[in-house]
Parts: structure tokens; C-alpha cells; sequence
């Protein structure tokens, strides 16, 4: 019992030596990232959506080294899923250009 | 005392215990993100499109690998890990976005280019289009004539004894102020004539109404007045005999005499 309970004591103080203070701000960018991801139209944010979550619930434990670690992940999770929707809407872009480049070069067939 | 010792072979137990379970998969996520840090930074283009997602996806990956090294701190090595191949991604991403929109930057010019181009041919075509219409009006609907090129608007395109014009004048009259628009020198003469049967003065009333009926629909088309003239003529200048239902048809008509490319008109008759 008195072995359980060192261990224990000794495990909480290790965690407690490893955690950083609580990371506000790092959960303060994440959160404006997600924003900003979701303002774009980016859809494949549950991953970020998910690790925000388990950051926010770390964080109300006090768990702030682990609320840090998955604030981190989620921003560069929503930051991923906005450049791939950027980059999405940049290929459509070409897409309709080429549309349109092709439609012209017909209608200059037809006309010479 | 007791405790004292029980706590670096706790210790050894705890880093043992996630290092056993973690060992293969940091190791397995530290050489994944070697491996996509490497990608990228032989791309010569992601370098110079996105430096400081390379830098940091660079930066994360030293960082992990610097946890590599020590026991128990494989929940580092994964993050860092996760995070360096984050960056990677967002790099690669990054670039393309730039490649892509530099692409469509030349695209557009492309298209602006092109645009131009088939404008300049719609203008040739219409040019070629006028001739077309005045060879199809010479060889088809009109005729040369000593008063000049006369096009004929057969008794069909109007209600009967009305000055009204049926549907099928349109197409017809149409093809005329598409030649004027594209002719905009040329002017024309529109002329009214019946056949002899009814009262004389009633005929000639008819047949100027129907001749500004045509003249009134061209203008509506945008063809200005001045280049219209209208006269009715009523039973005169017959082109058939008056004693059979098909000559007298081919005399109930409306001419349209054009003028020259100069605008000169024959003068009336």
C-alpha cells in the first residue's frame, strides 16, 4: 500500500515537473487557426476539431502539458487543412481557366 | 528510508514501461518525418515558395530527434515528429498554391490574348458574312435590274388586303438590316404595288401602307430614316398579267431597291 502510494506521489511529481504554465495563448492560436481554417471553407478539420478538444478538457485538469502538445497538433492540423483548401481552390481556378482557354481556341477554330 | 530506494527503481520501471511501448512507433515516426522533411527540402521550388514553414518543419524535426536520445521522452519525439511532418505538408502545400496561382497569372494573359483574337475574327467573319449576304441577295432573293439590285417581298409576308406583316416577313426583313448595319453607306427605296382588282385609290393606299410597314419595321431595328424611302405605287408597273389568281399574287408585292455603295438610289419611277 505504502509502495502504491509513493509511486503515485512520485508520478504526480514528475508530471508536475515535466507541465508548463497553463498554455493560454498557444490555445488562443489554435482556436483563431481553426477560425480562420473554417472561414475558407476548409471540411477535413475533425482532427483539429478533436486534439482542440482534448486541449480545452487538459486544460480545466490542469494537465497543461498535455493541453500544450494537443493545442500545438490541432493548429498545425488547421493549418494543413487550410493550405490543402487554398490550394484546392487555386487548382479549380486553373481548371476553369483551361475551361475557358478551350472554349475560346474553339470558337477561334469555327471562326477562321 | 524505505521510500528513498524505492524511487530511482520506480523511475527505471516508469521509463522502461514507455519506453518499451513507444520505442518502435517514435522510432517509426521520427524516421516518417526524416523522410517527408527530406522530400521537401530537395525541392529547390518549396525552398524558395515557403522558407519558414521548411525552417520550422526543419527546426521540429532536430527537436526530436534530440528527445530521441533521451529515455522517456518518446511522447516528445512523437509530437515533435508529428509536428515537423505538419510543417512539411504545409510547405508542400504552400508551393503548389504559388505554382499554381503564378500558372494562372500566365493563363490569364493567355486567355486575354485570345479573346482579342476571336474578336478581331468576329469582326472579319462579319465583314465576310456582308459579302456572303450581298452575293446570297444578288444571286437569290434580289434580282439586278436597270434601277438597280431590286429584292422582292413576295405577297406571303403579308395579311391578306392588311398592311400587317406576317411572321415569315421577319426572317426575311432581318437578313435586310443585317446588310444595311453591315453596309451602313447604302441606302434603300422601299416600294409598294397591288394588283388591279378593288378601287384604285384604295390600292394605292394599301400599298404605301404596307411599303411603311416594312420601312417602319427597319427602323425599329435601328436602321436610321434617312437611309429609307417609302413609296406606294398601287395598280402601276404590273409584273404579270392581272387576269389569273397567280399572276395577280406576283403582283401584290413590296420591292426593295438598293442603292449603291455610295448611296446613290435610281431616282423613283
Amino acid at each position: 500500500m505504502i509502495k502504491h502510494l509513493c509511486g503515485t506521489l512520485v508520478l504526480f511529481a514528475m508530471v508536475g515537473c515535466a507541465s508548463d504554465p497553463a498554455p493560454i495563448e498557444q490555445l488562443r492560436l489554435t482556436e483563431q487557426a481553426l477560425n480562420q481554417a473554417r472561414s475558407l471553407g476548409a471540411s477535413d478539420l475533425t482532427l483539429a476539431e478533436q486534439k482542440l478538444a482534448a486541449a480545452e478538457a487538459a486544460m480545466k485538469s490542469e494537465h497543461y502539458r498535455e493541453a500544450r502538445l494537443q493545442a500545438e497538433q490541432a493548429e498545425l492540423d488547421a493549418r494543413l487543412a487550410e493550405a490543402r483548401v487554398l490550394n484546392e481552390k487555386s487548382q479549380q481556378g486553373l481548371a476553369e481557366l483551361h475551361r475557358r482557354i478551350a472554349r475560346l481556341r474553339e470558337q477561334l477554330g469555327a471562326l477562321q | 528510508m524505505k521510500p528513498v530506494y524505492l524511487i530511482p527503481a520506480l523511475l527505471v520501471a516508469l521509463g522502461a514501461l514507455s519506453g518499451c511501448a513507444t520505442h518502435e512507433s517514435q522510432q517509426q515516426q521520427l524516421e516518417d518525418a526524416a523522410m517527408t522533411f527530406q522530400s521537401i527540402s530537395e525541392v529547390p521550388q518549396i525552398l524558395q515558395d515557403a522558407p519558414k514553414d521548411v525552417m520550422r518543419a526543419g527546426e521540429s524535426l532536430e527537436r526530436a530527434k534530440r528527445f530521441a536520445g533521451y529515455w522517456g521522452s518518446a511522447e516528445d519525439v512523437i509530437h515533435y515528429a508529428y509536428l515537423s511532418k505538419r510543417y512539411s505538408e504545409i510547405a508542400r502545400q504552400h508551393s503548389e498554391q504559388l505554382q499554381n496561382q503564378r500558372r494562372a497569372t500566365q493563363l490569364s494573359m493567355e486567355l486575354e490574348r485570345l479573346r482579342q483574337a476571336v474578336q478581331e475574327a468576329r469582326i472579319l467573319d462579319m465583314q465576310h458574312q456582308g459579302r456572303w449576304l450581298e452575293d446570297q441577295m444578288v444571286s437569290l432573293a434580289a434580282a439586278e435590274t436597270d434601277r438597280g439590285l431590286v429584292m422582292t417581298l413576295g405577297d406571303v409576308l403579308f395579311r391578306a388586303a392588311s398592311a400587317e406583316l406576317g411572321a415569315s416577313a421577319n426572317r426575311t426583313l432581318l437578313k435586310v438590316v443585317h446588310f444595311l448595319q453591315l453596309n451602313p453607306k447604302r441606302r434603300i427605296r422601299i416600294e409598294g404595288y397591288t394588283d388591279n382588282r378593288g378601287d384604285a385609290a384604295e390600292n394605292l393606299a394599301l400599298s404605301k401602307a404596307r411599303a411603311q410597314t416594312v420601312g417602319d419595321f427597319m427602323q425599329s431595328l435601328g436602321i436610321d430614316a434617312g437611309r429609307i424611302e417609302v413609296v406606294g405605287y398601287g395598280e402601276q408597273y404590273r409584273v404579270a398579267e392581272n387576269a389569273s389568281a397567280r399572276g395577280r399574287a406576283q403582283n401584290r408585292r413590296v420591292e426593295i431597291l438598293f442603292s449603291d455603295e455610295q448611296g446613290r438610289l435610281s431616282s423613283p419611277r
